[in-house]
C-alpha cells in the first residue's frame, strides 16, 4: 500500500502514510471534507502501532488487510460515510494517497496525470504499467474522437500509444477507428450512442482488476472469502442433499442424516421374477424396471412421491438386461440379453419397433440425444447404429464392446461408451473418429455415466467401485468399498442433490449409500431378500431412490420423515386407502 | 440368481464340466505334470477367471505350507480348484496368485473330459508332490 515496498512492517506503512494523509485524509472516491484534525489522526496512528500486527485465533489474518476488506465492502454496500469513518478511527485508510491521486485523475480524465502517478504508485512489473497506460492513453484517444478533436487524437495515437502497443493488430484496429470517423457516420456501421470511449468509472474497474491486489484492494473480495467459507463448509457437509440453497454465517452448515433416504416408502411387487435393472426417467416422473421374467415395466411417480404401476411391456423372449430413456422421457428402449433392443411408447405402452439383426443378437441399447437414432452394441463386438424406421445406419466392427457391458452416451451425442475389453472402456467420439481408453487393473463388470458427462462410475470384480474424470485428461478420483460382488452384475449410480452421492446395490441384499467427495460409507439400508442388482436415484427428488432386488421387488426408499407422514396419511384411510402394494411399517 | 457376470474367453478354452462357464485358456498353462488332487491331474494357471474364492487356510502340501483358498465356479458353484495366495517355502514362491484346476472338474479345450483315475492312490487331497 503506498510507494513503500510489501514486506516492510505494517506500522511503518501506516506510518509513512500518515505523512500523506495530512493531504487527504480519506479514501472516498469523491472528495469530501476532511474528518477530523490531522494531529488527531497522527496521534491514532501512533496508537495503532502498538496494536496487534495480526488477529484471530490463528494469527494468520494481517489486521490491515483485514479493515481494509472491510472497508472495501462497506463502501460496495453504499455506507460511504461508514467506510470513511472507519478508515479514519482504525488509521488505516483504504489507499495510499498516491493511489487516491490516481482514480481522481482518471475520473477527471487528466490523462497525463494519471499515467504520471502510475508510476509511483509501487508497481514492481514493468508490463503491468504498460497495460494500465495502454487503457488509460486508449480511454484518452476514444473520447478525443468522441469530441471530434481527430488531430489531437492522431497525434495520441501516433507519439503516446504506438510506443506501447504489443503488436501492429493494436495500433491498426485503433486506427481503423480513425479511418471511419473520417468517413462521416455511414448508415451501415453507426451505433446508437455513437461513443466510442467506455464511461470513466468503467475504465478504472477495469483498471483496478489489472493493478496488484496490494494497489488496490479488489471489488467484493470480503464477500468472495465468506462464499469461500461457506463452499467448503457444503462440501464438508457429508449429509447434505437437499434443493434448498439457504446457508446461515452464523453457524457452520452440516446436515444430519436424516437428510439421505434411509426408510422403505414403497416395495412394487409386480415382477414375477428377480429384478435386474431400474431407471428412472430424466424428469422423475416415471421409473423403469426390467426383469429376468422376460418383461419391463414403466411406473409412474405421482406429485406426492406414490409409484404405481402404468404399463407392463411383454414382447421379448429374454431376460430383460437394461433400458433407456429419451431425451423427452416420450420412449423408452428395452434390451433383451443377445435378442433384440425394441422401442415402446411410454403413453400408451405400445411397442413401436423392434430392432434386430440376422445371425447376432443386441446386448445393449441406448437413445442419441435428439431422438433420431439408437445406438446398440452387438455380440459380435461391434455397435450398431439405426434410425428410427429399424433402418441400420451404421455398423462400427471391431472390439467395441462385450456381450456384457453397459452402453452410454454423452447428452450432446458425441461420446459414446463401452466396455471395449475386460479391463478397458472405450470412448469414441462419433464425430472427430477419435477413441480414449480408460485402462483399469481388474475386470470391469458395469459403469455410469454422470449427469455432466465428466466423470465414470465403475464396478470391478474385485468389489470396489471406481471413481474417473474423463474431462480434458482421464485420471482416477476416488475409490468406494464395503459393498459385495462375487457372481453378479451389480450396477451402481450418481444422485441426490448436484450428485454429491453414489449408491450401488450389493449381493448382501443392502443398498450402499457412500458421499461422493470423502469417499465415506454413509448408509446401508437393509430390507430386501436377495441380492439388490441395480439402484437409481431420482434425478428430480434427491429423496427418492430405488432398489431392484432378485427377491422379485422394487423397494423405493425415503426419508425418515417421509416414513412418518405416510404413517399418519395412513392411519386416516384406515379403512385400505389404496397405495398400490404399498406395505405398511415393514422396513 | 441375479445377472451372472462371466467373462468369455477367446482361443483354447477350459470350461466348468458342469455349466460350461469359462475358466481358463490353455496358453496360460504354467506346468500340467507337477500337481495331483484326491482325483487326479491338475494343472497350474497363470490366470483363472468367473471363480469366487473361499476362506483362506493354511495346508501342508508335499512341498510344503501354503495358505491356499478353494475357488469355486461362479456359475454353478462347483469347487474347481484351488489357489495359492503365500508360499512358506522360497523355493515354491513362484506359484503366489496362480491357480491350480483339477482336470476332473473341467471340460478340455476339446471338450474333453476326465475320469478320475483311481490308481492314483494315497495322495493327500490337493497335494502338488513335484515328480521331478
Amino acid at each position: 500500500m503506498g510507494g513503500v515496498e510489501d514486506d516492510e512492517p505494517a506500522s511503518k506503512r501506516v506510518k509513512l502514510a500518515c505523512g500523506e494523509l495530512k493531504g487527504n485524509p480519506n479514501g472516498s472516491l469523491l472528495s469530501e471534507p476532511s474528518v477530523g484534525s490531522s494531529r488527531d489522526l497522527m496521534a491514532r496512528l501512533l496508537q495503532s502501532e502498538d496494536d496487534e500486527e495480526v488477529i484471530g485465533s490463528k494469527g494468520v489474518i494481517k489486521k490491515v488487510e483485514f479493515v481494509q476488506i472491510i472497508v472495501k465492502a462497506l463502501y460496495s454496500l453504499g455506507y460511504k460515510k461508514s467506510g470513511a469513518h472507519l478508515e479514519e478511527e482504525s488509521g488505516i485508510p483504504l489507499h495510499s494517497s498516491a493511489v487516491n491521486m490516481f482514480m481522481n485523475q482518471i475520473l477527471d480524465g487528466n490523462w497525463g496525470g494519471s499515467v504520471v502517478t502510475l508510476r509511483s504508485i509501487g508497481l514492481k512489473d514493468e508490463s503491468t504499467i504498460k497495460s494500465a497506460s495502454f487503457l488509460i492513453l486508449e480511454q484518452k484517444f476514444f473520447e478525443l474522437l468522441d469530441a471530434e478533436k481527430v488531430m489531437d487524437a492522431l497525434k495520441t495515437l501516433r507519439t503516446e500509444i504506438a510506443p506501447l502497443c504489443a503488436s501492429s493488430n493494436q495500433l491498426r484496429e485503433l486506427s481503423s477507428n480513425l479511418v471511419s470517423l473520417s468517413q462521416g457516420p455511414s448508415a451501415g456501421s453507426s451505433n446508437q450512442a455513437n461513443l466510442r470511449a467506455k464511461s470513466r468509472p468503467k475504465l478504472l474497474q477495469e483498471l483496478q482488476e489489472l493493478l496488484p491486489p496490494t494497489v488496490m484492494v479488489p471489488e467484493r473480495r470480503l464477500e468472495q472469502l465468506v462464499e469461500q467459507a461457506l463452499t467448503l463448509q457444503r462440501d464438508a457437509c457429508v449429509f447434505h442433499n437437499s434443493l434448498d440453497r439457504e446457508m446461515s454465517l452464523y453457524t457452520d452448515h452440516k446436515c444430519g442424516r436424516d437428510q439421505i433416504p434411509s426408510k422403505t416408502l414403497q416395495i412394487l411387487e409386480a415382477h414375477s421374477d428377480e429384478v435386474w435393472f431400474l431407471k428412472f426417467s430424466h424428469n422423475g416422473k416415471y421409473l423403469a424396471s426390467s426383469s429376468n421374467d422376460r418383461s419391463a415395466i414403466i411406473w409412474e411417480v405421482s406429485a406426492n412421491g406414490e409409484v404405481s404401476l402404468k404399463h407392463k411391456l411383454s414382447g421379448h423372449h429374454k431376460p430383460v438386461s437394461s433400458v433407456s430413456w429419451s431425451s423427452d422421457d416420450h420412449k423408452l428402449l428395452t434390451c433383451g440379453v443377445e435378442e433384440s433392443v425394441r422401442c415402446w411408447d411410454v403413453a400408451s405402452g405400445e411397442c413401436l419397433h423392434v430392432y434386430e439383426k440376422a445371425g447376432v443378437g443386441l446386448v445393449s441399447c441406448g437413445w442419441s440425444p435428439d431422438g433420431k437414432w439408437i445406438f446398440s452394441g452387438v455380440n459380435d463386438r461391434s455397435i450398431s447404429v439405426w434410425g428410427l424406421d429399424g433402418k441400420e445406419i451404421e455398423c462400427w466392427k471391431g472390439q467395441r464392446t462385450l456381450r456384457i457391458s453397459d452402453l452410454e452416451i454423452t447428452s450432446d451425442g458425441k461420446e459414446i461408451m463401452s466396455i471395449s475389453k475386460e479391463t478397458a472402456i472405450l470412448i469414441l467420439d462419433r464425430e472427430a473418429k477419435s477413441e480414449r481408453v480408460i485402462e483399469e487393473d481388474q475386470t470391469i463388470t458395469s459403469f455410469s455415466l454422470s449427469r455432466d458427462n465428466r466423470y465414470l462410475l465403475v464396478n470391478l470384480v474385485g468389489q470396489e467401485i471406481h471413481l474417473w474424470n474423463i474431462d480434458g485428461d482421464i485420471n482416477l478420483v476416488a475409490k468406494y468399498k464395503g459393498h459385495k460382488r462375487t457372481r453378479f452384475v451389480i450396477k451402481s449410480c450418481f444422485g441426490g442433490s448436484e450428485q454429491a452421492f453414489i449408491a450401488s446395490g450389493s449381493e448382501d441384499s443392502q443398498v450402499y449409500i457412500w458421499h461422493r467427495g470423502s469417499g465415506e460409507l454413509i448408509g446401508t439400508l437393509p430390507g430386501h431378500s436377495g441380492s439388490v442388482n441395480c439402484v437409481s436415484w431420482n434425478p428430480v427428488n434427491p429423496h427418492m431412490l430405488a432398489s431392484a432386488s432378485d427377491d422379485g421387488t422394487i423397494r423405493i426408499w425415503g426419508l425418515n420423515s417421509h416414513l412418518q407422514q405416510q404413517k399418519k396419511q395412513q392411519q386416516v384411510h384406515s379403512n385400505g386407502g389404496s397405495i398400490a402394494a404399498a406395505c405398511n411399517g415393514r422396513t | 440368481m441375479g445377472r451372472l457376470f462371466v467373462v468369455n474367453l477367446e482361443g483354447k478354452i477350459y470350461s466348468c464340466k458342469h455349466c460350461r462357464t469359462h475358466l481358463a485358456l490353455c496358453e496360460d498353462i504354467v506346468s500340467k505334470v507337477s500337481f495331483h488332487s484326491r482325483h487326479g491331474k491338475a494343472y497350474l494357471f497363470s490366470k483363472v477367471v468367473n471363480v469366487t474364492m473361499g476362506e483362506k487356510e493354511e495346508r501342508m502340501m508335499m512341498t510344503g505350507r501354503h495358505t491356499v483358498v478353494d475357488i469355486f465356479c461362479v456359475g454353478c458353484g462347483s469347487i474347481v480348484g484351488w489357489k495359492y495366495e503365500t508360499a512358506h517355502e522360497k523355493s515354491q514362491k513362484y506359484k503366489e496368485g496362480k491357480s491350480v484346476l483339477e482336470r476332473f472338474k473341467v471340460s478340455g479345450p476339446d471338450g474333453s473330459s476326465y475320469w478320475a483315475n483311481h490308481e492314483v492312490s494315497q495322495l493327500i487331497a490337493g497335494s502338488d508332490a513335484d515328480d521331478v
